[in-house]
């Protein structure tokens, strides 16, 4: 194929603008808000630029964004029960996953079919049975609670692709170790384990990720300030039991929260592209 | 066989489908209550009446009572008053007053009948093409509902249907019989329209196939001169039938279209703020309970729907123009602006047909199911015993997590939804209530309790599953939230539109940003190609945020626009269409979901076109492929097994849309929103009764049974996604 033409090309750089306009636009109103300092509450006039160029109400954010909480608790929280939920999710998953992935037995297709189903089910399914379950084990309003809610909801999702990324493992691989008198735990210890490994990290990113941007049933679970989660913050500042404060501080921590999920997802976008679509996309 | 007994099984089905069709309709022209316009037409039809039984002929010229409408229905129900002693003419109302209270019973009664014959003899012709068809039509409640009261729409359709049958039957014929029938359609047409404008859609159906049969035959010239006499014949049946037209044709041409149009903007249509899709939920819904709780006795329509879209591709390999004909009909519909609920009537004739098909396809892949059993059971034997011994120390500890954490949880909903538990009974279930209320009811030790929703009881009690066809007509009868007009709204039609809307805009913006960047030296394509991701990588949360920033009721950019600008600028003028345009509405939570989805489709699009190799598309050139037959037959297949798990993906992932609606403060948008906010023990807005912990299980449940036929259905029919099947 040649390379495209010049009016193409202009064609082309125009519908890639509009596109472009599209994506911009509503991050801009965020970066907007959250650099201005001239807010006390929500915006009045319409502006394109702040009013005032401030930095003040990151330093804010970064230091106590949601009620008396500081951000650091706040992060730690987020991080505990993304890292907790994802960590769980693989760890109580990947032996199902092998034995779905290597070995055939009774029921298999049926037990495929409730995995693959309650991967797509959504989280509320999920969440509103765990609040009740928790709630008679007394133990709704931890931490504990929450990474288990989260790894329940991913679960399944990563059981499905830590399932495909065993079977990626070529089985003749398996067979040879398995003819040297290899145990099949030490088969999967030394060999497809380490194989899949990147494919299975990429399933508990996306179990943490997942973990780290939800907020709606975190509100049912926690009650206490010190447990709240960022991505909780958020949705306690817009809505306005959050205490009213100047939107620049919703801007900025929305931005911050942001910006570590949006560096993991430009570098590992091909591998979060192919974990995401089940494993479909896997051919290079 | 003998040739009677062979001829009795030909008619038998049909005289059944008449015999049902119209024991339907007449019991519900016996329970049905008076109905908007039902008092309008049976005043046209005493005028008529009183024309034929004086003879007087010159009448017909200027009586037509409610000029939006022809004459031809309305004679017809004057002739089944004709025999009905005179009676004072009925009021005459505005044509935006409340249905009346009292109609005279000798009137109704014949009129309605009258209707009921016309709808079971629509459903016995159906029956000709295909019986289960004509039972399906039998059957549909809103077919019901409209050819069991005194409305146009029963004889329109009885007339449409015909001029269909007609043509599709001249399809099957040559030479004389052919022509015959022909003219017959043409005869039908003129007669549909004359009895209610719409209803001629079958007419543009009928030149679309016939032009369509031509092109391929490459008889186009011929085609055009027939379709141009067929026509003709049509438009001057017409006039015969509406002597309304005699005196003055033009003159009267445009009085109608007055009438029409005022029709069209009257009050009521306006402050109803039906949205584009209001025929759309007419046709996916049964006649809402609180209309009529006894007029039918079988409320299917909403599954009818759903067979007759399984049935449209068959239909359309089989019967084209069935297919076309319905397109049309739904076309029409959506476009016309007056979205009352009889319109729908022009399309359930093609609708059932092609449900008929579907429930066939169905049917045909049960029993595939079924008669595959063995062979699977025999697959299922092979198993050996020392590959199950292997398998056990991975499959036991991972049951046991997964049980603990999904299996569990879901079991405990299923037993939620069999009680009444609520935030008022939620000491005496975390108490241990819950548990005894299954254990006893499953038992039999207490019977299942009759639903109430405002109980107080502060004991969980066991309902089995009382609760679930409430819930479930409240979901697919409900308004999805305060946005969408008056009419009748299903949560349900709403989550299933979404689902496709959304999905469809995302594969669209997704699949031409792929294309684009695809191209041979397009300057900066990296830079566009990481910033397009950006949606993707941000938070669903804070994307909901960024687009409800702009959106937001007073504060959000776009009102602070209009304001600064004025509501005539161009931000004004959108702000005012958001206010009153309930269709419009659904614009901005379309554009941010588009804004989450396109990356997605775009990444999956351009991860298969990375597998196209050059040397084929080269030689596709080289063979004089244009650039659409390259993408036709080199590109696409290529790329359909990474698009079709996208596309699932997406679709499940938009039917389960939760953040979104929750950030537009929409709490009853979806069924995940439904059951979020109705569970919420501790409501933060005022309008949903939070702490339903009963109810909202049971939504949960509705939406897994939904999301359960979609993986099955997904399992057997798309060989192109096997990337998701149980490889």
């Amino acid at each position: 194929m040649r390379k495209i033409s010049i009016p193409r090309q202009i064609v082309t750089q125009l519908a890639l603008v509009a596109i472009g306009f599209f994506v911009i636009l509503p991050i801009w109103g965020m970066v907007r808000l959250a650099f201005d300092g001239s807010l006390m509450g929500r915006p009045t006039e319409f502006r394109l630029l702040p009013k005032v160029w401030a930095f003040e109400p990151f330093l804010r954010v970064l230091d106590r964004p949601y009620q008396s909480v500081d951000f650091l608790t706040l992060l730690r929280n987020s991080l505990v029960v993304s890292f907790g939920a994802g960590l769980i999710a693989i760890a109580l998953g990947f032996a199902l996953a092998y034995a779905f992935a290597r070995f055939r037995f009774p029921a298999r297709q049926t037990g495929l079919f409730a995995i693959l189903l309650t991967a797509v089910l959504p989280p509320v399914a999920f969440m509103t049975p765990l609040y009740i379950l928790f709630s008679i084990l007394q133990i709704r309003t931890s931490l504990l609670a929450l990474i288990l809610v989260y790894a329940a909801f991913a679960m399944p999702f990563c059981i499905w692709n830590m399932r495909a990324a065993f079977q990626a493992v070529p089985k003749e691989l398996e067979e040879a170790a398995f003819l040297d008198g290899a145990s099949d735990f030490k088969t999967f210890l030394y060999i497809t384990l380490p194989l899949a490994l990147p494919s299975i990290a990429v399933a508990g990113l996306i179990a943490f990720l997942m973990a780290y941007s939800e907020f709606a049933m975190g509100w049912f679970f926690v009650d206490k300030a010190d447990n709240v989660t960022l991505a909780m913050s958020i949705y306690a500042m817009t809505q306005s039991w959050g205490g009213a404060q100047p939107w620049s501080y919703l801007g900025s921590l929305a931005i911050i929260m942001s910006i570590p999920v949006v560096v993991i997802f430009l570098i590992f976008q091909r591998a979060l592209l192919e974990r995401m679509m089940f494993g479909a996309a896997s051919d290079s | 066989m003998n040739k009677t007994i062979r001829a009795l099984f030909h008619i038998l089905p049909i005289a059944l489908v008449f015999a049902i069709a119209f024991g339907l309709r007449t019991h519900a022209a016996d329970k049905l209550s008076i109905d908007y316009d039902e008092d309008d037409y049976l005043r046209a039809a005493q005028e008529f009446a009183h024309l034929i039984r004086t003879s007087d002929g010159r009448g017909f010229l200027d009586a037509n009572y409610r000029p939006e409408h022809p004459q031809l229905a309305k004679i017809m129900f004057g002739l089944s008053i004709v025999n009905v002693p005179e009676q004072p003419l009925i009021e005459d109302v505005p044509i935006t007053a409340d249905p009346a209270k009292y109609l005279p019973r000798e009137l109704l009664k014949p009129a309605r009948t009258m209707s009921a014959w016309w709808g079971a003899l629509t459903a016995a012709l159906l029956a000709l093409i295909n019986p289960l068809g004509g039972l399906v039509l039998a059957v549909h409640s809103f077919t019901i509902k409209y050819t069991s009261q005194v409305m146009l729409d029963g004889f329109a359709a009885l007339m449409s249907t015909s001029t269909a049958l007609a043509y599709y039957f001249s399809k099957r014929k040559q030479g004389k019989a052919k022509n015959a029938l022909l003219i017959l359609s043409a005869i039908f047409l003129g007669l549909s329209a004359s009895s209610k404008y719409l209803h001629s859609a079958v007419g543009i159906a009928i030149l679309i196939d016939w032009f369509l049969v031509a092109r391929e035959a490459g008889e186009t010239k011929k085609y055009l001169r027939n379709a141009f006499l067929w026509g003709l014949l049509s438009i001057l049946t017409f006039f015969v039938f509406n002597p309304f037209y005699w005196p003055d044709p033009l003159g009267r041409i445009q009085a109608t279209l007055e009438a029409v149009s005022a029709t069209t903007t009257n009050p009521n249509v306006v402050n109803s703020a039906y949205p584009v899709w209001q025929q759309l939920i007419h046709l996916s819904t049964s006649v809402p309970v609180r209309w009529s709780s006894q007029g039918f006795l079988v409320r299917l329509d909403g599954l009818i729907f759903l067979f007759a879209i399984f049935g449209l591709a068959n239909t359309w390999k089989k019967n084209r123009f069935i297919t076309i004909w319905l397109f049309v009909d739904v076309f029409l519909l959506l476009v016309w602006q007056t979205r009352w609920a009889q319109y729908i009537l022009v399309a359930t004739a093609p609708l059932s047909l092609a449900a008929a098909e579907g429930i066939k396809v169905a049917w045909a892949n049960l029993a595939e199911w079924w008669r595959a059993r063995p062979e699977r059971r025999k697959e299922a034997g092979k198993l050996s015993t020392r590959e199950m011994k292997r398998a056990l120390p991975w499959l036991i500890p991972g049951l046991v997590a997964f049980a603990l954490l999904t299996i569990i949880p879901l079991v405990l909903e299923f037993a939620i939804s069999m009680t009444d538990f609520s935030s008022i009974s939620i000491r005496d279930g975390f108490n241990g209530g819950i548990w005894r209320a299954i254990s006893q009811g499953l038992t039999g030790q207490v019977p299942a309790q009759e639903i109430d929703i405002g109980t107080r009881s502060t004991q969980v009690n066991f309902t089995g599953l009382n609760i679930y066809p409430p819930v479930f007509s409240y979901v697919s009868q409900s308004p999805p939230n305060l946005l969408f007009g008056t009419g009748p709204q299903s949560i349900l039609f709403f989550n299933a539109m979404w689902t496709v809307l959304s999905v469809v805009l995302q594969f669209g913006i997704g699949l031409a940003m792929a294309l684009l960047l695809w191209q041979k030296g397009v300057r900066l394509g990296k830079f566009w190609q990481a910033l397009f991701i950006l949606p993707w990588a941000i938070p669903e949360l804070i994307g909901a945020q960024m687009w409800f920033n702009i959106f937001r009721f007073e504060s959000g950019w776009l009102y602070l626009a209009a304001e600064k600008f004025g509501s005539a600028s161009f931000f004004g003028t959108i702000v005012h269409s958001l206010h009153t345009s309930s269709s419009i509405r659904l614009i901005p939570l379309l554009l941010a979901a588009a804004w989450y989805g396109f990356p997605f489709m775009m990444l999956a699009v351009s991860a298969g076109l990375k597998m196209v190799p050059q040397d084929v598309l080269d030689a596709a050139a080289i063979d004089g492929a244009n650039r659409w037959q390259a993408f036709r037959t080199v590109i696409w297949p290529l790329i359909l097994p990474l698009i079709v798990p996208a596309l699932i993906v997406r679709g499940i992932f938009s039917f389960n849309q939760f953040y979104l609606f929750q950030t537009f403060s929409l709490q009853t948008a979806t069924l995940a929103t439904l059951s979020y906010n109705l569970f919420n023990p501790t409501p933060e807005y005022g309008g949903l009764p939070g702490g339903q912990f009963a109810i909202s299980a049971v939504i949960n449940i509705i939406a897994v049974i939904i999301l359960m036929v979609f993986v099955i259905l997904f399992n057997r029919w798309s060989k192109a996604g096997e990337g998701v099947s149980y490889a």
